[in-house]
């Protein structure tokens, strides 16, 4: 399904990827997980469409499709779903007007018939107990004055009416106590399915206790320098990121 | 000659023409008289003038322009600019002659009058002349730069306007719409519209100005004059959507007695060159003041708000937001003056003003101006210039929502704030319309 295949990426002058490779195929999930600055966030946003970064070599497909060529708008419509680690606010704009907006663009990039009102109603009013979010959520300005616990809530939710194809979660997990963590856990799990591929991007393995992971890469500097089963979350929580360093330096 | 010369004589051919029809009637010509003189005394600004510092009036001198002339226009050819005619009373003028054409009107509570000013003076003359041209003036006002000559120059030539009269403790729930249509079809014009309305104590209303431009080169200058009684409440939203090749110099007066509330939401859209005066003199104590305003530029337009709160009295309360979006090679402006006299204790004074520029050739001068000579009060403003926000747009782009749709959702989004405060619904959606066609 998303086959990355030696990116590299700077910003400026800084080179923050150097040299990614993965495979996700559908049904699996992959975690990434990274001290801070390893580029984590940063291959997050290049996924997604972010243009603050410069791919310098390498690709990204989705299923075949090359991304990289793909304005953001497109690559939803290709099914691909970012949850922000920091979710905008927009102050002016309707939670449901941004959605059904969202939606139908996305259904009418696929050549599908847009939804009516009702059509839309229903879809969400189905997806929004999923995450018990309150319905008055719905009618507030996009994640304005929002938790960050609702926040996040938010970015699954939206994720759940998108119905992506292959969805990215970059920190879903920060900011968020162990009940709201939950209940974001058991929204991405009723969403895993045979022909869906996540990237769950996170700094502490206490996510993947509730979103089990297929693999576990960890990425310093820039690249993948290990790659395992769950497992490997629970080893680098016990003994840290410093073991992978130490274990690193120790080859070289 | 000089095109300054060209164009006076022109306004002098218009002024001719206008108290030759008038004292063909009989009527006293004093008060024109006075004020033609007062317009000729300073002539037409230049960008030298201090309060047209921004406001390059270049169509004026180059443009002559006709006295206006009767035409005939359908309510299909109004409606199709996207005027909107609420349920309630509408009252229109074509080319500032009253067309009741163009008018509905529609049974009002017992002592209400919503009628030309023409006819209002020949049948309640004590009412109309006891306020008419007294609210329009700087007269025993502060200010080192106060310029009133375009309010001159509509008492020396307007000719019909409206009247709106709510007598004390009177609520007219539906909207009073009124309409000033233009259309130049024959050439240059201009016009002059004029409207006063006087609520007495208690009364509450809403009324809508509209002016609308159909066709041509237009120089539509209205002068509006209202009076708030004690409690008073009315809520005044402005709409301007001139022809793009028209020049709106719009003012309007208010004055506010003790713990009235005066609403105002001005919005421009249309003309080539657009600026809107609006003057509030607190009178009493206890008042509220809400002046809020958009506009949309786009192309070559020239759009300025130039707003003044008077706070002549204790304990008043006065918030101004106004919205400016712009693109292309539009230039924006905002002016807005707070003046605090000596005996204004307690008042509370708060501006906010931002600029929104969706392209590196549109430009947005801001200037607030607070004169403050009372010592326990609070007086704030802010203002901010930007662009649109990338990390929202690319939030929005991210869910699939093609990049223009986007940035139109934004740029709504920006205005909002402001027009979301519009009550009336069908007048909301109007805006909301203009906001996106304009944009797209």
């Amino acid at each position: 399904m998303l086959t990355i295949d030696q990116l590299h990426a700077r910003v400026e002058e800084k080179e923050i990827l150097r040299g990614i490779s993965l495979t996700v195929n559908p049904g699996e999930v992959h975690a990434i997980m990274g001290p801070n600055g390893s580029g984590k966030s940063t291959l997050a946003s290049i996924l997604a469409g972010k243009s603050d970064y410069e791919v310098t070599s390498g690709s990204v497909t989705l299923d075949g499709e090359d991304l990289l060529e793909l304005d953001p708008e497109e690559r939803a419509a290709a099914g691909v779903f970012l949850a922000f680690q920091y979710p905008v606010e927009i102050p002016g704009v309707s939670n449901t007007y941004f959605l059904r907006s969202a939606l139908n663009a996305v259904r009418k990039a696929r050549g599908e018939a847009e939804l009516t009102h009702n059509e839309f109603m229903a879809h969400i009013k189905s997806k929004i107990k999923l995450l018990e979010l309150d319905n008055s959520l719905l009618s507030r300005a996009v994640n304005e004055g929002f938790s960050g616990g609702e926040k996040k809530r938010n970015e699954i939710f939206q994720m759940a009416v998108l119905e992506p194809k292959f969805a990215v979660l970059d920190e879903t997990d920060s900011g968020l106590d162990i009940d709201a963590l939950r209940i974001v856990a058991d929204g991405v799990n009723a969403l895993r399915s045979e022909d869906r591929g996540f990237l769950v991007i996170t700094h502490y393995q206490r996510l993947l206790n509730y979103i089990v992971p297929d693999f576990v890469h960890v990425l310093v500097e820039g690249r993948i320098v290990k790659s395992g089963g769950k497992e490997l979350a629970l080893e680098l929580e016990e003994k840290g990121y410093g073991w992978i360093e130490e274990e690193l330096a120790a080859k070289a | 000659m000089t095109e300054a010369t060209l164009s006076m004589n022109s306004f002098e051919t218009v002024f001719q023409t206008v108290r030759a029809l008038l004292g063909a009637t009989g009527a006293d010509l004093s008060v024109r008289d006075a004020a033609w003189s007062r317009f000729c005394a300073v002539g037409l600004p230049t960008t030298r003038d201090e309060e047209f510092k921004y406001l390059p009036l270049n169509r004026l001198y180059e443009t002559v322009y006709g006295a206006p002339h009767g035409a005939t226009v359908s309510r299909e050819q109004v409606a199709a600019t996207g005027l909107t005619t609420p349920a309630g009373f509408t009252l229109a003028f074509l080319n500032a002659e009253p067309a009741p054409e163009l008018s509905m009107a529609c049974s009002l509570p017992r002592g209400v009058v919503v009628t030309t000013l023409s006819q209002a003076r020949e049948e309640m003359p004590e009412l109309v002349e006891k306020y008419l041209s007294t609210v329009a003036t700087f007269d025993g006002k502060l200010g080192s730069t106060n310029d009133a000559r375009f309010v001159d120059l509509n008492d020396a030539l307007w000719q019909d306007g409206a009247f709106v009269y709510v007598p004390a403790g009177v609520v007219v729930e539906d909207p009073i719409q009124i309409v000033y249509v233009t259309t130049a079809n024959l050439g240059p014009i201009m016009t002059q519209p004029r409207t006063l309305v006087v609520m007495e104590q208690g009364a509450l209303a809403r009324v809508a100005e509209c002016f609308v431009g159909l066709e041509g080169q237009a120089f539509v200058n209205p002068l509006t004059e209202v009076v708030l009684g004690s409690r008073a409440n009315l809520e005044h939203l402005r709409f301007q959507d001139e022809t793009l090749e028209s020049v709106h110099i719009g003012n309007i007066f208010v004055h506010q007695e003790a713990d009235s509330v005066y609403s105002s939401i001005n919005t421009q859209f249309g003309g080539d060159t657009g600026r809107v005066d609006l003057n509030v003199f607190l009178n009493g104590e206890h008042t509220e003041t809400w002046l809020d305003g958009v506009v949309v530029g786009a192309g070559e337009q020239t759009l300025e708000n130039h707003t003044r709160i008077d706070h002549a009295k204790p304990n008043c309360n006065s918030f101004e937001v106004y919205k400016n979006v712009l693109k292309d090679k539009a230039s924006g402006s905002f002016n807005g003056k707070i003046f605090v006299y000596e005996d204004a204790q307690k008042t509370d004074a708060k501006q906010t003003n931002q600029g929104m520029l969706l392209s590196p050739t549109a430009t947005f001068n801001t200037k607030p101006q607070l004169e403050i000579f009372a010592d326990d009060v609070k007086c704030t403003h802010g203002a901010t210039v930007g662009q649109l926000r990338e990390d929202a747009l690319f939030y929005l782009r991210a869910r699939g929502i093609p990049k223009d749709q986007a940035q139109a959702l934004l740029v709504y989004a920006f205005a909002a704030e402001v027009i979301e405060k519009v009550k009336v619904d069908s007048l909301r959606e109007m805006m909301t319309e203009k906001v996106r066609a304009k944009l797209s």
